[in-house]
């Protein structure tokens, strides 16, 4: 899941070298994932986006594979 | 054109040596940087979501592309990819705004790319443009307004620029964000 929000930071940060994103699953009846990404703060504003707008398209992509792989992903950028 | 060697003038002709040049073609197949990243971005990005598809070029719309780099228009092809254009397109529209910003960023130039999906796009086009007159047929005949479903900015825009010499009728958009949508009033007298 991470390699995917991974690699969108990576190609839209200035610093792309301080980009990390750790991955935590929860087991249960619904696998959970949360995602949390995090960045030089300069590039705070180039991964949320005006109004979220680039947060928001990260998200949807990642709901595609989530639906592929049959678990829930949440994605928290801080 | 591409300078290897410049060339001497020598003296008197003596000692002069000529310049070596490459000269390239440009031709429909030479893809220029921004297209091969952007190419290479887009299905590295369906690689990570797990998603079969193949990624080619598709012939730019010349209306795009005042200025700066040339608009990049792709097309990815397979199976089963309605998960790829998702509700209302919003998955596409996502997708195609992340491949905007990652080409942009690394070109350090701000380079348009649209991208469909099995001919979404254009299938969507039209039949909003057949919906946009039907819509406006039956409000002329009518005298009523027709309000029609929430779309996003793009699809409005088609609406408004397809009616927009349509004798009669008049479109406006109302609403906020998700749901803004367009409205075909009847123009009185």
């Amino acid at each position: 899941m991470k390699e995917l929000i991974e690699y969108i930071a990576k190609s839209i940060a200035n610093n792309p070298d301080a980009v990390v994103v750790t991955e935590e699953r929860e087991d249960g009846d619904d696998e959970r994932v949360t995602l949390k990404l995090q960045v030089d703060p300069e590039d705070m504003g180039r991964v949320i986006g005006k109004q979220g707008r680039v947060a928001q398209a990260m998200r949807t992509l990642l709901r595609v594979k989530a639906v592929k792989e049959g678990v829930r992903v949440n994605l928290e950028i801080g | 054109m591409e300078v290897l060697k410049k060339g001497r003038p020598g003296f008197l002709g003596l000692g002069a040596e000529e310049a070596t040049v490459r000269v390239t073609k440009r031709s429909a197949e030479a893809e220029p940087a921004s297209v091969i990243l952007a190419e290479e971005i887009l299905e590295k990005l369906l690689a990570l979501m797990k998603i079969r598809a193949s990624v080619g070029l598709k012939q730019p719309s010349p209306q795009e592309g005042a200025g700066g780099l040339a608009p990049i228009a792709l097309e990815i092809t397979g199976e089963d990819l309605g998960i790829l254009i998702g509700r209302r397109g919003q998955t596409l529209s996502s997708l195609q705004y992340l491949v905007y910003l990652m080409v942009s960023q690394q070109m350090k130039a701000r380079v348009s790319v649209t991208i469909d999906v099995e001919g979404y796009r254009e299938r969507r086009e039209a039949a909003l443009r057949n919906l946009a007159q039907r819509m406006a047929e039956g409000v002329k005949a009518s005298r009523q307004s027709v309000t029609l479903e929430p779309m996003p900015p793009r699809e409005r825009r088609l609406i408004h620029l397809a009616l927009q010499d349509y004798p009669d009728v008049v479109t406006q958009s109302i609403g906020e964000g998700e749901d803004r949508k367009v409205t075909i009033l009847y123009k009185k007298e």
